[in-house]
């Protein structure tokens, strides 16, 4: 059973020597917990899982059962390290981790998996497919197998500290562009995008896709904060961007040098709390992998500006007239954000009261199906065609709504689905929390004695 | 690998429809990857504008200008930029300036 690596890889594949080989199955073991080698053996092949991801579901075929691939990665645990599948490897189904089986890895893990973990919570037996599928991403890391696309994503980070390799002129002339855009939008000639203001509470984060292409979702985040009076301020040296491909790339090492720019940030600016903007996988990345990548704990919170937006609505520190947006609204759940991350009500409280109609699309939340862009997706274009076709169950969902607008919290997510409504005609628009919630805006009350609508 | 046709020779495009090599891109081609991969029949004066500005700063830079300096050197407002490239300045205007596809999350 052959299956083509991209070419780039493919060449390092057939170099790969015994001790390549040996490293990488070290590697593999290392990064898995005692429970976690449980869930090698664990799998009882009842086949339910395969539902349950949009792989197989677009496309139902073997290898996108996440059985399947589980089983790639098992096999290789079960010629090497059990007893029995060292000495009766066909008895039990153990395969060598060979050129052959470094293929089938990559396929699997990189090729067919957005690490979306639905699966995961389906899975009869409660197996943790992604935390296995990252540890083989893992292996295949330290032999030099992940996808160069994503890899310049992560070098980038590491070398500019943002993964875009933005200067930090071209970083701080767009933020003070935006300032002159808020100010006109706001009427307000002290409206703010603070840069390194010391001791502010609020250390925001973006993602270098708003400054470098998309600046409106970045000036509607400041918008909010105008509104709210928020003490915050922006980065100019790195720890202003809140990716982290190192999570998808599995080098836990890079992964760490990366979220070092965020604590690094925070010390130098001696603020409160960092926040991150609207993102599934650098929530994921900062608030729950950031600490184990660093060995330690962070000495600040680290929350979403989601939940800072809920509570300005909630505590009336800003006031909205949800009739500012009369069409209706969709949500996406990133996968990172919700299922993994936890945030899953205060974007929902936002949109429900930022404007006149929330449709939920089904299903959502905790089972709500991943866009087909996660997990790296969007940066390896060898798998484009399927993530496309994998997106195709998220574009069917939308359709079911019949909202005109999707909010997605997230900018990977929105290239996916901005795609998404290019592929398949959804005719919709694709907006942030923070887009809807800034055009809702109306002068509050304390200014206009009490005059303004109040959610 | 994806190719497009173009005066009779086959030029090939990367899985999603960027360059393969972006040596090649002439003018010409730009017009024909707008057909093909973008939908845009023709291609204005503001396209132009763009698309030759982002060339000559990869030329230069060998990276994609920020969005600013697209709106500030040919002189449109950012939502022009949008309605000219439906797919956006990387996806779209990026692309038929025969640049490679930027990396991040776009
Ligand atoms: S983690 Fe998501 S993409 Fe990967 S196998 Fe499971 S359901 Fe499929
Ligand atoms: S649901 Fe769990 S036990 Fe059942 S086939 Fe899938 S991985 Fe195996």
């Amino acid at each position: 059973m052959t299956v083509p690596a991209p070419a780039a890889l493919e060449s390092r594949i057939a170099a790969l020597t015994d001790a390549d080989l040996a490293r990488g199955f070290d590697a593999f073991r290392s990064k898995l917990s005692a429970a976690e080698v449980s869930y090698l053996g664990a799998c009882v092949r009842c086949g339910l899982c395969a539902e349950s991801c949009h792989y197989f579901k677009a496309s139902p075929e073997l290898e996108n059962v996440p059985a399947r691939k589980l089983d790639h990665v098992a096999a290789a645990f079960r010629r090497h390290a059990t007893t029995a599948g060292r000495l009766l490897p066909g008895l039990v189904g153990a395969r060598s981790f060979d050129r052959e089986m470094v293929r089938a890895w990559v396929d699997a893990v990189f090729g067919r998996c957005s690490l979306c973990g639905r699966c995961s919570i389906n899975c009869t037996v409660g197996i943790a497919l992604p935390r296995v599928f990252r540890a083989a991403r893992a292996a295949l890391a330290s032999m030099g197998l992940v996808p160069d696309d994503l890899q310049a994503t992560v070098d980038n980070s590491l070398a500019h500290g943002n993964n875009m390799a933005i200067t930090k002129a071209d970083w701080v002339e767009t933020v003070q562009w935006l300032e002159e855009e808020l100010q006109a939008e706001t009427g307000d000639p002290e409206a703010r995008i603070p840069l390194d203001k010391k001791g502010a509470k609020y250390l925001f984060t973006v993602n270098p896709r708003e400054p470098k292409f998309f600046p409106l979702s970045l000036q509607a985040s400041a918008k909010v904060f105008w509104a709210a009076k928020e003490d915050w301020t922006l980065s100019s040296d790195p720890g202003w961007d809140l990716t982290n491909y190192g999570l998808f790339s599995c080098n836990d090492e890079q992964a760490g040098a990366i979220t070092r720019n965020l604590v690094d940030a925070m010390e130098r600016l001696e603020c409160e709390t960092l926040v991150i903007g609207e993102c599934g996988h650098g929530y994921g990345a900062a608030r729950w992998e950031g600490p184990e990548w660093l060995r330690g704990s962070y000495p600040f919170p680290v929350r979403s500006v989601l939940e800072l937006m809920d509570e300005y609505l909630a505590t009336g520190r800003i006031a909205v007239d949800p009739s500012r947006n009369p069409k209706a609204v969709t949500l996406h759940d990133p996968c990172n954000l919700v299922r993994h991350g936890g945030v899953r009500e205060p974007q929902r409280r936002v949109l429900r009261r930022a404007a006149s109609t929330f449709v939920e699309m089904a299903p959502h939340g905790e089972e709500s199906f991943c866009c087909g862009g996660g997990g790296g997706q969007l940066a390896m274009a060898a798998y484009k065609d399927r993530r496309i076709a994998s997106g195709g169950v998220k574009a069917k969902q939308i359709r079911e709504t019949g909202a005109p607008v999707v909010v997605a919290p997230c900018h990977n997510c929105i290239d996916q689905l901005m795609e998404l409504n290019k592929e398949y005609k959804l005719g919709v628009q694709i907006r942030t929390v923070a887009e809807v919630l800034a055009d809702a805006i109306v002068p509050g009350p304390r200014e206009e004695g009490g005059a303004c609508p109040r959610p | 690998m994806a190719s497009i046709d173009f005066n009779g020779t086959t030029v090939e495009l990367n899985p999603e429809g960027f360059l393969a090599n972006p040596a090649i891109w002439t003018e010409e081609l730009a017009a024909v990857l707008a057909r093909q991969e973008e939908g845009i029949e023709n291609l204005g004066e503001q396209h132009w504008a763009v698309i030759r500005f982002i060339r000559q700063h990869w030329l230069e830079h060998d990276s994609a200008p920020m969005v600013r300096s697209i709106c500030k050197t040919v002189g449109v407002p950012l939502k022009t930029v949008y309605e000219l490239f439906p797919s956006g300045p990387a996806k779209g205007a990026c692309k038929l300036a025969g640049l490679p596809k930027p990396d991040g999350c776009v």
